[in-house]
């Protein structure tokens, strides 16, 4: 298939000066988003306790641990900014995101035990929820570091208990185990109660010396016998029980390498164990990425830090969409899928570090004449008709049948709407395209380059309607909504305003809560906003995309669960003809 | 030989990013126009110099309405 991939069709055109002129406050504009969310990393980064104060104690921040143990320059942070609840720790109290280990991809996760000894936090469970969904997703090993004083007891009512609760990694631990993909713990400090589980859950132990893992912690296990309230000869006998337990906490390495070996292995230092998950990730399969190389990796030939000038801050003014994704993937090249069908929609194999990719993403602007077929209006880019959700669909299915992984780039206002567009079907192909995902069992992922609006953000790849995204990005340009706030106050008011309005009543205060819904909107749509509650990921700098897309390849292809030899491809074929 | 470069739906012209005489490229940006709540870009469908410009910010102009030429 040489022929095929090893020189694609060019793709995207030379920025020009002039338009790097003219977009030149635009730019201004997403670099200080990007400088306000960098900010906001940085502050997540330093919660708690000082690192000098957690070293003068003989541990490591899990940050330390982070950069000792993972391949210099393969971090990829997800979740940085995600607290739903807003918790006043400013923190779900776990750090986590892709990276390689000795070579190996994996998902990594850590409790963050400058923040209460890396106690269970609000929003803590649906943190690690995605995390061990993104290591089912993409097949690779979950590593864990784990330090976790167990429940922060006074906010327990919040994530104890529940369908998706803080116990729920437990059998998540064991649902990716009897799925082939193994969980590496590196263990340190003292781990009770959520905090062992933690730790006996994963595959592979690894404890520091000093580390300990258990049912029930030393205030659990001196105060197990409630009394029906406190008193001060209560107290005494509590304290003397706390002094005996505290000198010897239960579930040490005494116990637990020596006695029940539940350890496999124990380390005198924190780096010797980081130096044992390395060792056991040496030791978890994983192709080496050329067995599926089409190509020799390239970087893009046009310029990542032209896409500050190419994507518009200004979300009314319009963009070439392949001039984006030129800048992303390997030698700016392309085969495109269909592209006299389904104009609004750009679908096409990329190469992503000489992966091959499927990439999805909205064309903006203005539509060819007498499109959409079906209506006497014209189409406009953004917004999906008939023949784009049919070609969408085929492409998704070729690429299932291709095995070949997905990435979505969003940028949708919604799918068109009134009795033509239900007359041309849309209701049921934008279903059908969901049901074409979850047929496919393909990794994706997704960039919501601008606008996630309405259903169209759930049926191009969004997180909310498949069980294939493994993660998505956000831009300084994203926002999220079911629809813009504007529209959604007039669908709000409109009937009312007429109301008052044939009662001659004054519309002033219907306006005024009609800019009040427009402006909760606008604020619970930006980019900082949808990172805290999860509608995406992670918040990245434009410059920094293609290198989540090849960790995404750089994953998806380490050991993936199916696979179609190169030259058993259909799409390809279909492409050409 | 002139090429019209004529509008493509109806709508108000935002901007005008070109003078006459000057000499553009295949692909340059010469002129937003608002329609459908968007800005869109109209690129030079060939490389040239503009002649004559018919539109200006803030006219509302047809489908079809020539814009402006590139000679």
């Amino acid at each position: 298939m040489r022929p095929y991939f090893e020189k694609m069709p060019p793709l995207g055109r030379e920025l020009k000066d002039k338009s790097r002129a003219r977009t030149g406050a635009s730019r201004t504009e997403i670099e200080r988003i990007e400088a306000e969310i960098a900010a906001a990393k940085s502050a997540r980064m330093n919660v708690g306790m000082p690192a000098e104060t957690v070293n003068k104690r003989g541990a490591l921040t899990v940050w330390q641990r982070l950069e000792r143990l993972v391949d210099a320059g393969t971090w990829r942070s997800l979740h940085s900014l995600y607290n739903p609840q807003d918790n006043e720790e400013g923190t779900t109290n776990v750090v986590d995101g892709l990276a390689q280990i000795a070579g190996r991809w994996a998902v990594i996760i850590g409790f963050d035990n400058k923040v209460l000894a890396g106690a269970w936090l609000p929003g803590q469970a649906e943190n690690i929820l995605r995390v061990t969904d993104l290591a089912k997703r993409l097949n690779v090993p979950l590593v864990w570091l784990v330090n976790c004083s167990g429940v922060k007891l006074p906010d327990q009512e919040k994530f104890y208990a529940d369908r998706r609760g803080g116990g729920t990694t437990f059998f998540r631990h064991a649902e990716l185990q009897q799925l082939g993909i193994p969980i590496l713990a590196g263990i340190f400090g003292t781990n009770p109660a959520g905090g062992g589980y933690q730790s006996i859950s994963p595959t592979i132990l690894i404890a520091h010396k000093d580390a300990n893992i258990a049912v029930g912690g030393v205030g659990i296990v001196s105060g197990m016998s409630p009394k029906g309230g406190f008193d001060v000869a209560g107290l005494e006998e509590l304290i003397a029980q706390t002094r005996g337990l505290a000198e010897q906490p239960p579930g040490g390495v005494s116990t637990h390498y020596d006695a029940t070996g539940f350890f496999t292995q124990v380390a005198d230092s924190e780096d010797g164990v980081l130096d044992g998950i390395r060792d056991y990730m040496r030791a978890i399969p994983a192709y080496d990425p050329k067995f599926f190389r089409v190509a020799e990796p390239a970087a893009p030939r046009l310029a990542a830090d032209d896409l500050y000038h190419l994507l518009p801050a200004n979300q009314k003014e319009s963009y070439v969409f392949e001039d984006v994704l030129a800048r992303l993937v390997d030698g700016s090249e392309h085969m495109e899928f269909r592209p006299d069908y389904g104009p609004e929609m750009y679908t096409g194999l990329v190469k992503i570090d000489g992966l091959l990719i499927g990439a999805i993403g909205n064309r903006q602007g203005l539509l060819p004449k007498g499109y959409p077929e079906y209506a006497d209006y014209p189409g406009v880019g953004g917004k999906l008709y008939r023949q784009g959700l049919i070609k969408l669909s085929e492409f998704v299915t070729l690429c299932g049948r291709d095995r070949i992984p997905i990435v979505w780039f969003q940028d949708t206002t919604g799918i068109d709407v009134g009795d033509v567009a239900e007359r041309a079907e849309l209701l049921g192909l934008g279903q059908s395209l969901i049901y074409s995902i979850q047929a496919t069992d393909v990794p994706m992922m997704l960039v919501v380059l601008r606008k996630g609006s309405a259903a169209a953000h759930y049926v191009l790849g969004g997180p909310t309607a498949n069980r294939h995204n493994a993660f998505t990005l956000g831009t300084a340009a994203t926002e999220i909504y079911v629809m813009h706030g504007e529209t959604a106050a007039a669908a709000s008011y409109a009937r009312r305003a007429a109301k008052d309005h044939e009662a001659g009543k004054p519309l002033q205060p219907i306006a005024d809560k009609m800019n009040e819904m427009a402006k909760k909107y606008f604020d619970t749509s930006r980019p900082a906003y949808c990172a805290r509650h999860g509608f995406v990921d992670e918040v990245v700098e434009l410059t920094g995309l293609r290198a989540y897309l090849e960790a995404f390849a750089g994953a998806v292809y380490q050991h993936p669960k199916s696979i179609c030899p190169r030259h058993q491809m259909l799409l390809p074929r279909v492409i050409r003809g | 030989m002139a090429e019209e470069v004529r509008a493509p739906l109806a709508g108000t012209i935002l901007d005008v990013l070109v003078d006459p005489g000057d000499t553009v490229e295949a692909d340059e940006e010469l002129i937003i126009i608002e329609a459908m709540k968007m800005q869109n870009l109209i690129y030079a469908p060939v490389a040239g110099t503009v002649g004559e410009l018919r539109v200006k910010p803030g006219d509302k102009v047809e489908p079809d309405a020539v814009l402006l030429t590139i000679e």
